[in-house]
């Protein structure tokens, strides 16, 4: 299952941010910026892509393996909204959780 | 142009490489600027775009900043190319060109020790990640009948997650030793999180690597080589970089 990709397809986005903002010569120079926590600010990147294509061309595609946001697994979804409530019931109808003033035995 | 400044994108030799025909991150001819033995790489840019305040607003733009990110990058990478750099941090800016001249004097001797360092080599990049992504294919398929059957596939999915990633973490470490063998100095970048590559799987290793320009097809090999050796991890090379990551720490 290993496999070896190299060239510059393998330098994503967050490869150049890592280099160029966290990397490299620090000087002081006269325009002084608050550079963030280059984490931060790429977590708040991900965040801000609001372009489902944008985000496609940079490699994101989590909510295609998201069981509620893809359409492929609503069944999925559904089951697991069906099992939530199952537990509810079932939790719902143990004596020893129920309010005392309603507790039939 | 309105007021402008001078943003600086590497440190060079003054007797070296003049670059003619770059243009700079504002679309201006990227220029040097020299005292002594040392040159910077610089271009003149706006303040509109590049003063304080609105180089604070850029940064938080995703658009802006990657663009002048993968700009910056492209520009030390062409200098690169050509003669020995030292990459500055993105959005190093100066007032004027003799402002830029006061920060190169007094470094000059540490610049240019290090710059004799970096002469001939360039920086490769080596990730490991565990295993394949939790993708479609292999994603527990449940009979639709039972919930309980599901939930212990996800129990055995989550327990194979987590050998995979352990796995990997020790093939990274052999991986690491290895290529660090092969390199003139070597660099343990944090592993980048999930959310910031977009990859579903852990990132075990995130490396660099200083390496003469002549060995790096036997650096190359032995990144391959390592890879089908080492089959717990999956290794992506990228390079080669600037150095950037072999010229943190200096004028701190």
């Amino acid at each position: 299952m290993s496999e070896l990709s190299t060239g510059h397809d393998g330098a994503t986005l967050a490869d150049v941010l890592e280099r160029v903002l966290d990397k490299g010569l620090v000087i002081a120079g006269d325009i002084r910026v608050n550079l963030l926590d280059i984490e931060l600010l790429t977590i708040k990147i991900r965040l801000l892509v609001a372009s489902v294509d944008k985000a496609r061309e940079m490699g994101i595609d989590w909510w295609e393996h998201d069981p509620s946001l893809s359409s492929g697994e609503r069944d999925l979804a559904e089951e697991n909204r069906a099992l939530r409530s199952r537990i509810a019931a079932l939790q719902s109808s143990r004596p020893q959780e129920a309010p005392a003033d309603e507790q039939v035995r | 142009m309105s007021e402008s400044a001078v943003y600086m994108y590497a440190l060079a030799r003054s007797d070296g490489w003049q670059p003619t025909s770059l243009r700079g991150v504002d679309d201006q001819p990227v220029r040097t600027v020299s005292t002594g033995p040392l040159s910077c790489i610089v271009s003149t840019v706006s303040l509109d775009q590049f003063g304080e305040q609105a180089l604070q607003r850029n940064l938080e733009d995703l658009a802006w900043l990657e663009r002048t990110a993968r700009q910056h990058d492209a520009i030390v990478h062409a200098c690169a190319s050509r003669t020995t750099v030292m990459p500055l941090r993105m959005a190093t800016i100066c007032a004027d060109d003799d402002s830029v001249r006061s920060r190169l004097t007094g470094m000059a001797d540490q610049v240019v020790e290090t710059l004799a360092q970096l002469e001939g080599r360039d920086e490769w990049g080596v990730k490991v990640f565990a295993g394949e992504s939790p993708s479609a294919d292999s994603r527990p398929r449940p009979p639709r009948t039972s919930g309980t059957a599901y939930l212990q596939q996800l129990r055995d999915q989550r327990a194979r997650i987590g050998d995979s990633v352990e796995a990997a973490a020790r093939d990274a470490e052999v991986i690491f030793a290895a290529l660090r063998d092969r390199a003139v100095l070597a660099h343990r970048h944090r592993p980048q999180d999930g959310r910031l590559t977009g990859d579903a799987r852990t990132m075990v290793l995130n490396a660099a690597f200083l390496v003469d320009r002549e060995e790096a097809a036997k650096f190359h090999d032995a990144v391959a080589e390592l890879s089908g050796s080492r089959p717990a991890g999956s290794v992506v090379l990228t390079g080669p970089w600037p150095p950037y990551s072999f010229t943190t720490g200096v004028d701190r």
